[in-house]
């Protein structure tokens, strides 16, 4: 563990990532201190430019863009977060299953694992969202998880099933443990690395998702979060009319965690699989060899 | 040429899955959606209009599994029903109008993606660990993970609003006629400009990924060092030995992305008021138009089945490995 952290902090865009959703994460934690406004109150004239009262300006309805951003910030990540979770947890069981058990459970599993992968994913939640008509937090995560788990299960069949036939899953076998105690005590722990990469990646998909899905109109226009920001932001016009604040508020807040997470899991992928490492340590091998060619071939 | 049972199998399983999924769920939801259908028809709604919504969507007295087998005959004769909003026009017709707006976006986007991806991941992979690589492999993950609405909302911005160099909305200048001209030809690629840019970061994130790890597995093989070994240049042994070869996963990479694509290209065509499929869904979702939401799914669901089919053609051809494996 601590050799892993060492690995982390030693990555300078693993730590540049890490202190943005760090910082986001706290900025929504203590929305009640940073923004005393309520992002619904009406603070002011339609659409006016940001001032040293409101940082980002107004929104058509005369509301405070910089309030709204914050308190935007708590159903936004709080719902990414959750979703991403909820969709790895469902990929890992699923991927675990099919490749620790094979045979006929791993082929329905897999069959079912490829179907809803081919299926479009966003042209499939509007259907869902459109029946269910403006949907809560919690009707948004679960639609967002039922139809994108399985990317993750995918990675983790495969890893399983290179793992199931190893001497210490083998001799856990022996000893006569139940399946459950070696799949999620014997083979879980091995998947650790994986499982992290399919988090990060699951979370920037399902901020995506609930973005599309709310800038669509299928979220709670009561709720304020940045989806919704961009939503009414859209219905006000206000890029035609040139409330450039209105936009890029949410846009940065949205921008901002998809770099944060992304320069994450760029680190994760390469710690998990040296193969693809890029960073100076690389590098400076790289150059090494090439100097040792050169002398090679001068002293012939 | 043959494509494994399987394969055929799972796109079965995933076109019934759809199927399914348009037939079951507007009978599970909670308050029938036909009487608002109704509602919304309005003055237009003659019995005939009212009886083809009942029959779709379960509100007869007949028992479910009845009801299945219409709803799949009715399928098998392309009859998607009537659309609510545009009626009298059909689902079909509606969607047959857009259809090919999407299809030139995206298959635009995905050319020039290609091209733009796939040189990038080669030459990062082949100067691995150099400034280059250091640069645009990082900020390919990063694009990956910015939802294509921000993208879209800031190109329109600023080229669009601020700058104006692109129009910002239609497919072609409303005043021109279409037709086979080049005053055409330029409307239409002049209005596709900041759709087919808004559609491409993502794509190129994915292609410059994809084909960096591909390649960099491939740099190792045999065949690279026997390249090496005949005395060819680097440019010969980077793209005609290694990177033709590191293509493949980006092949299958393609087919399974263009979901998402589709995906993209809603929200795309919303922010720039294009007159694709994407628009059509959106219009019909605020009219809550139903079975226009459901033919949507069912055509953009084909069409990622059919590229999966293509793919797994292609990759036969391309790969004799796995044409002598079939045969």
């Amino acid at each position: 563990m601590n050799f892993g952290w060492q690995l982390l902090w030693r990555q300078k865009k693993a730590v540049a990532g890490l202190i943005i959703v760090t910082a986001l994460c706290l900025m929504a934690l203590f929305a009640p201190i940073l923004a005393p406004t309520d992002p619904g109150e009406r603070v002011g004239r339609s659409h006016q430019p940001p001032t040293v009262e409101h940082y980002f300006g107004t929104t058509k309805m005369g509301r405070d863009v910089y309030a709204q951003f914050v308190w935007g910030a708590r159903p936004s990540l709080a719902v990414g977060f959750a979703t991403g979770l909820f969709i790895t947890a469902l990929g890992t069981i699923i991927g675990l299953v099919a490749g620790y058990f094979g045979g006929r459970t791993d082929a329905t599993l897999d069959l079912i694992t490829n179907a809803v992968l081919v299926i479009p994913n966003i042209p499939l939640l509007i259907l869902l969202a459109s029946f269910a008509g403006t949907v809560g937090p919690v009707a948004i995560m679960l639609i967002i998880a039922l139809t994108s788990w399985p990317w993750g299960a995918r990675m983790t069949r495969s890893q399983t099933m290179a793992l199931r036939n190893r001497e210490f899953v083998t001799a856990a076998r022996m000893v006569g443990e139940p399946a459950w105690r070696i799949i999620f005590v014997e083979i879980l722990p091995n998947l650790v690395p994986l499982i992290g990469i399919n988090i990060v990646g699951s979370i920037i998909y399902a901020i995506v998702a609930q973005t599309t899905l709310e800038y669509l109109g299928f979220g709670d226009p009561l709720n304020v979060t940045w989806g919704t920001m961009l939503y009414n932001a859209q219905n006000s016009s206000a890029i035609i009319v040139g409330a450039w604040w209105d936009i890029s508020a949410p846009a940065a807040g949205i921008a901002l965690v998809g770099l944060g997470l992304a320069l994450l899991n760029f680190t994760f992928d390469e710690i998990a699989n040296p193969q693809l490492r890029s960073g100076p340590a690389l590098s400076r091998w790289l150059r090494l060899s090439r100097l040792r060619k050169r002398e090679l071939e001068a002293a012939r | 040429m043959r494509i494994p049972l399987r394969r055929l199998g799972v796109y079965f399983v995933a076109f019934l899955f759809a199927i399914v999924m348009n037939f079951t769920v507007p009978r599970l939801m909670p308050g029938s959606p036909v009487d608002g259908m109704i509602a919304q028809l309005g003055p237009r709604a003659t019995p005939a209009a009212i009886e083809a919504i009942k029959a779709r969507f379960g509100a007869v007295e007949q028992p479910i599994l009845g009801q299945f087998v219409d709803y799949i005959t009715g399928l098998a004769r392309l009859d998607l029903g009537v659309s609510v909003k545009y009626y009298p026009q059909t689902v079909t017709q509606v969607l047959a109008r857009s259809a090919g707006w999407t299809a030139f976006l995206v298959t635009t986007a995905i050319i020039f993606s290609l091209c733009v991806g796939v040189s990038l991941g080669a030459v990062a992979a082949w100067r691995r660990g150099g400034r280059f690589d250091a640069f645009v492999s990082p900020f390919s993950v990063v694009l990956i993970a910015i939802p294509p609405v921000i993208i879209g909302l800031a190109t329109l911005f600023t080229f669009g609003v601020t700058l104006r160099w692109f129009p910002v909305g239609y497919a072609y200048n409303p005043d021109l006629d279409p037709g086979l001209n080049f005053t055409f030809f330029g409307s239409v690629f002049w209005h596709a400009v900041m759709p087919v840019l808004t559609l491409s970061p993502y794509l190129i994130g994915e292609f410059q990924t994809t084909m960096r790890s591909s390649m960099i597995s491939v740099l190792g093989e045999d065949y690279v060092t026997m390249g090496r070994a005949k005395g060819l240049g680097e440019t010969a042994v980077m793209f005609s030995y290694a990177a033709r070869n590191a293509m493949l996963p980006v092949l299958t990479n393609l087919a399974l992305m263009l979901g998402a694509v589709f995906g993209g290209s809603i929200v795309t065509e919303i922010v720039f008021n294009y007159p694709g499929l994407g628009l059509t869904l959106f219009t019909a979702s605020v009219a809550r138009d139903y079975p226009v939401i459901q033919g949507q799914l069912l055509l953009m669901t084909m069409a990622t089945l059919g590229a999966n089919l293509l793919v797994d053609i292609l990759y036969g051809v391309v790969d004799p490995r796995i044409r002598e494996e079939r045969a």
